[in-house]
């Protein structure tokens, strides 16, 4: 019962946070509200007891993704004197309504058709640290590592490319 | 849930919201203090209650007096107030929130069940904490920038890139430790920290890991932001960063966040390398299995103890000059009744334990209790290390910092990561 009001107030947040990040004409209060919303489906997933997917969603996105942009967005003090001019946007929005309105309905559609059932944890340590690490290093352990060395090269290449304009001096 | 149940969730959601509340207390204690010692000086210990002064604990009343009182601006040219005041709260909630997964003591067993000794008794560990503290970044970036202050914006970009780069190196450090613990759980870690290596050495995170501990000590001091990484808030330079425009409880939330911060990283520093909550060379089994003759040497040297402090108080506790009936001596003289005070009180309860109470779930009270009072001396000797180290070390130039965490510890972190697999995959 409590999760399920806590499940409601997560939804209600996260849709929330998506609407302010578009509607918000301030890029700062865009990045909080998308935070709101990034912190809240990390609280979903803990309802799921999917307790990695919890952490990595507040590290990744919450905590280092979402901290860069506002880092940047302090970093250039964009103010909203600085932001393009929006004219017509009534026409934008009508026009955006028309196209996404059938696709809308097919949604609706499917979530209509969606059988209702009762969930229930699935168990076995679904979800935490071990298990989710066994099926990474075991039936992914290729495509781990290839993406590991990507971001390996990145961060590698960040600090030469850095390191470089001082040989120059 | 039976009542025990809901007291001892009680008991530690306590423990894990208050201990850090009552080491600001101590810990701005032990900065003054410890500065002065490091200068030479004597530090504040005037402030006083009818006399007594409590080594100069009493300045902190003096203190939080001060900036309750202190007028609450809110600068006028600010646009965006609402981020004004969030912004010392997401300081001070992060750091407080992060000691939540920290366990200060062995699992208490009673009748059969098992209670987790950490605020909140998840099995995420050193994951949880590096969410947590990811988002006191925010805290700093929004007090910074909706300063709307050049001072505050610079201390605000400094601290936030510092902070961002700093845990890579951080994390890294982590990895190879993970590769020798072979979890997150900290419970876990700190239980792997019981055993001892070849017979007789504890196996310590430090012993284990000794290049893996410097890099992340060094990480922690620059996510604390202290010297020698202060220069967020480098008075000489840049006023006092992303706080310039608070004032009153704001401040505060800053401040006691910064020492909050210092305890839950020295806290966790102890758990990842100093062993935590146990006792050298003392398992909790152990401990359990001797739970008698462990009261009887307490029985025994407390008093022993209290009496070498008592002289010591004595000793130190009176005026340099003459003065008509030193008002120091009888301060002094009170300090040790209260002392010996608690002392019969312990005795007290120790002999009834002794008595009474010996085997079964008293025994695992007892260790409880003492790994608890372990862990809590282990951190206040990391907080000490601090201070040490805030007093001694200048602060570094910007880039010589970024230098360090991207040049230095960077590379050094990832010979260490396959250095430490190499011997793990070796030995197993």
């Amino acid at each position: 019962m409590f999760a399920e009001w806590l499940y409601f107030g997560l939804a209600a947040l996260s849709v929330l946070g998506a609407i302010g990040l578009i509607l918000f004409r301030h890029p700062m209060n865009g990045a909080m509200s998308f935070v709101v919303t990034l912190i809240s489906l990390a609280g979903m997933y803990a309802l799921l007891s999917a307790k990695l997917m919890f952490a990595v969603q507040l590290i990744v996105y919450a905590g280092a993704i979402m901290s860069l942009i506002v880092f940047i967005i302090m970093f250039l003090n964009i103010q909203e004197s600085d932001l393009p001019e929006e004219k017509g946007r009534g026409l934008y929005l009508v026009g955006g309504v028309v196209v996404i309105a059938p696709i809308a309905m097919f949604l609706y559609k499917i979530v209509r058709t969606l059988p209702g059932g009762d969930t229930a944890i699935v168990g076995n340590g679904f979800g935490e640290v071990r298990n989710v690490g066994m099926i990474l290093f075991k039936s992914w352990l290729l495509p781990f590592e290839i993406i590991s060395v990507l971001l390996l090269v990145a961060l590698i290449g960040a600090v030469v490319v850095a390191g470089k304009r001082e040989v120059g001096k | 849930m039976s009542q025990l149940d809901i007291l001892l969730v009680l008991l530690r959601v306590a423990f894990g919201a208050f201990v850090p509340l009552c080491f600001i207390a101590a810990l701005v204690w032990l900065e003054r203090r410890g500065a002065a010692f490091f200068q030479d000086r004597a530090g504040p210990n005037r402030c006083n209650i009818f006399g007594f002064r409590a080594a100069g604990l009493v300045q902190n009343l003096a203190d939080a007096v001060k900036l309750i009182f202190k007028e609450d601006v809110i600068p006028g040219h600010s646009r965006h107030k609402f981020y004004f005041v969030l912004a010392p709260l997401i300081v001070f909630v992060c750091a407080l929130v992060s000691f939540a997964v920290v366990p200060f003591a062995d699992a208490l067993v009673i009748e059969g069940k098992q209670y987790l000794m950490q605020g909140i008794p998840m099995d995420l560990g050193i994951l949880w904490f590096l969410a947590i503290t990811g988002f006191a970044v925010y805290g700093i970036i929004l007090a910074g920038w909706s300063s709307h202050n050049k001072y505050g914006v610079l201390g605000g970009l400094r601290a936030s890139a510092q902070v961002i780069s700093y845990e890579i190196p951080m994390g890294l450090a982590l990895v190879s430790l993970l590769a020798v613990y072979g979890t997150v759980n900290l419970g876990e870690m700190v239980h792997f920290q019981g055993r001892l290596l070849f017979g007789f050495i504890p196996m310590w995170g430090v012993v284990l890991q000794p290049l893996g501990a410097i890099i992340f000590i060094v990480a922690a001091f620059a996510e604390t932001n202290r010297t020698p990484f202060d220069l967020a808030e480098g008075e000489s330079e840049i006023v006092a960063g992303f706080h310039i425009e608070y004032s009153s409880m704001k401040f505060a939330l800053f401040f006691m966040g910064e020492y909050v911060a210092m305890f839950v990283s020295s806290s966790l520093i102890v758990t990842l390398f100093f062993g935590g909550y146990q006792i050298p060379w003392l398992a909790t089994e152990t401990l359990v299995a001797n739970a008698r003759p462990v009261a009887l040497l307490l029985l025994v040297v407390i008093p022993i103890a209290a009496a070498l402090f008592s002289g010591w108080i004595r000793k130190n506790n009176k005026s340099h000059y003459d003065r008509p009936k030193d008002p120091r001596v009888f301060e002094a003289k009170v300090y040790i009744g209260l002392i010996w005070m608690m002392v019969i009180v312990l005795e007290a309860v120790l002999a009834g334990y002794w008595l009474y109470a010996a085997g079964g779930a008293a025994d695992r009270i007892l260790v409880v209790l003492l790994q608890i009072a372990t862990f809590l001396v282990k951190t206040f000797m990391m907080c000490f290390v601090y201070v040490w180290v805030r007093w001694t070390l200048p602060r570094f130039r910007y880039d010589q910092l970024q230098k360090l965490g991207w040049k230095m510890l960077l590379p050094l972190a990832l010979l260490n990561i396959f250095i430490t697999s190499a011997v793990v995959v070796a030995l197993s």
